[in-house]
């Protein structure tokens, strides 16, 4: 009796999942939910930035490229398209100026148009 | 002999989940042997790890496996941190021990979904990979990442977690635990999966030993390894926990232990939750490494890994070696061919468990 009972235990979840709505979503019609923590499209405050460059040291992908021109004269530009969204920027930041929202980052067939200055800072005493 | 017959399995067949090349001899309904070809996924990671720093190569060595990145990046850091001289706070090395355990979990249940499906039991494949996604989602919400997790840092863990997200873990594994014990029970009364799987080429304990097989394979031989209790990392020295073993070998011993592993690591979550102390979760690494030599091995899902690390002073590691459980358990699939029905090949490679992205590296 033991094992029928054993044997038949699956049955219950299978006549509940003929009841219950599937577990998949319809994206992109349904909006997905995505944890809070995920890590999707970078974002960055410009106001902390000082470009010191620690967080293209660390990138393992290559995924980002600081310019800079003189001293104080940079930009920092974010390519999409190889990022791996490994968080690796945020944690190198000593100033927490860049960090993950929890948004997706949408596809495209040109890769450059993805990419994101992500700040432009030019010498105050010239501009 | 006449009739003899070779059919190609690999790099491309939905036998396989990863590319793989077999050559396999049969005679009639009989299998007389077979060969295979490694190398369709060797990225040459441990040359590219020489090429980038210690940071870097956190998230590079986390791209060896798809299924087990956590437990190589634990590895890889444990080896740094030796190298380094620093030891990583309590919480790290339980919240370490935690995604070890939940990609544990979600391993077995993947592979028991991979089985079933070969053995024809459609709605078992469902339920297991149904019930893998609680894992997967629970390691999503606490690291940030399902698959690539990125959990691991030199020093610690980049992620602690709070008192909500706590409390969803314990909940989530609980049902879990509910979900998982409605399908061993299934598991250990289906017939038509004892049938197939049962007295599938088994393995015995010499052979293995022959072979230096490790991991579930070796425990399904009656082969009593886990490196979890023989050479625990912390902070698996303080966890009680039962190593499973089986005397049987063949494919069936392999499910048991492997499901049973599954209930096994669910307790060792509830277990890790329990005692997990409070603290920080990082110390501050410098960046460069004194020069040195480290070798860390750790227990896998698919068994033993191992990592040796060679420094020469600067950020970048001047070897890094990487052996995985995958490859010893390849070189057994000849010897496991011979002597089968040839429809019984895919219960044989399921029942292994590859990892070939783990074995080309």
């Amino acid at each position: 009796m033991e094992r029928l009972k054993k044997r038949f235990s699956l049955l219950s979840a299978i006549i509940d999942a003929l009841i219950e709505p599937p577990e998949t979503v319809g994206y992109p019609f349904t909006k997905l939910e995505l944890p809070e923590t995920y890590r999707g499209a970078i974002v960055i405050d410009p106001e902390k930035c000082t470009g010191c460059g620690l967080c293209v040291r660390d990138c393992p992908a290559q995924g980002l490229e600081l310019v800079k021109k003189s001293r104080h004269e940079f930009k920092l530009i974010h390519y999409p398209a190889r990022c791996a969204y490994c968080g690796q920027c945020s944690i190198s930041c000593r100033r927490k100026a860049i960090s993950h929202s929890n948004q997706l980052v949408g596809s495209t067939s040109n890769p450059e148009a993805l990419v994101v200055v992500l700040k432009e800072k030019e010498d105050e005493e010239q501009g | 002999m006449q009739n003899r017959i070779s059919i190609p399995i690999g790099p491309q067949h939905p036998l396989l989940k990863e590319p793989l090349s077999m050559m396999i001899d049969i005679s009639g309904e009989k299998v007389l042997g077979g060969s295979m070809r490694l190398g369709y996924v060797h990225r040459g990671i441990e040359r590219l790890a020489e090429q980038r720093n210690y940071i870097q190569n956190v998230l590079l060595i986390e791209r060896v496996c798809g299924i087990c990145s956590h437990v190589h990046t634990t590895t890889y850091c444990y080896a740094v941190e030796a190298l380094l001289g620093i030891e990583i706070p309590p919480r790290a090395q339980y919240i370490r021990a935690l995604m070890c355990e939940l990609e544990r979990i979600h391993s077995h249940l993947l592979w028991l979904g991979i089985l079933a499906k070969h053995v024809g039991l459609e709605t078992i494949f469902m339920h297991a990979w149904h019930d893998r996604e609680s894992s997967l989602d629970i390691m999503e919400a606490i690291s940030g990442g399902r698959v690539s997790h990125a959990a691991n840092q030199i020093g610690g863990v980049s992620f602690n977690l709070d008192k909500a997200q706590a409390e969803m873990i314990r909940s989530t594994i609980s049902n879990l635990r509910t979900q998982v014990e409605g399908l061993l029970n299934v598991i250990e009364t289906e017939p038509a999966l004892h049938a197939r799987t049962q007295g599938v080429a088994p393995v015995s304990a010499e052979m293995i030993r022959q072979y230096c097989v490790v991991g579930p394979i070796a425990r399904a031989s009656g082969v009593d390894i886990d490196l979890r209790r023989d050479d625990p990392l912390p902070p698996y020295d303080q966890l009680e926990f039962k190593v499973i073993t089986h005397a049987d070998g063949d494919a069936w011993a392999r499910t048991l232990v492997r499901a049973q592993e599954t209930r096994e690591s669910l307790n060792l979550c509830d277990t890790i939750m329990r005692d997990m102390p409070d603290g920080e979760v990082l110390v501050r690494a410098p960046r460069k490494v004194p020069p040195g030599e480290a070798i860390i091995r750790s227990e896998a899902p698919r068994g033993e890994v191992f990592y040796y690390l060679r420094s020469d002073g600067s950020e970048n590691p001047a070897r890094v070696k990487i052996r995985t459980p995958t490859l010893s358990a390849l070189s057994m699939i000849p010897a496991q061919l011979a002597a089968i029905q040839v429809a019984d090949i895919p219960v044989v490679l399921a029942g292994i468990d590859l990892c070939v992205a783990c074995a080309d590296r």
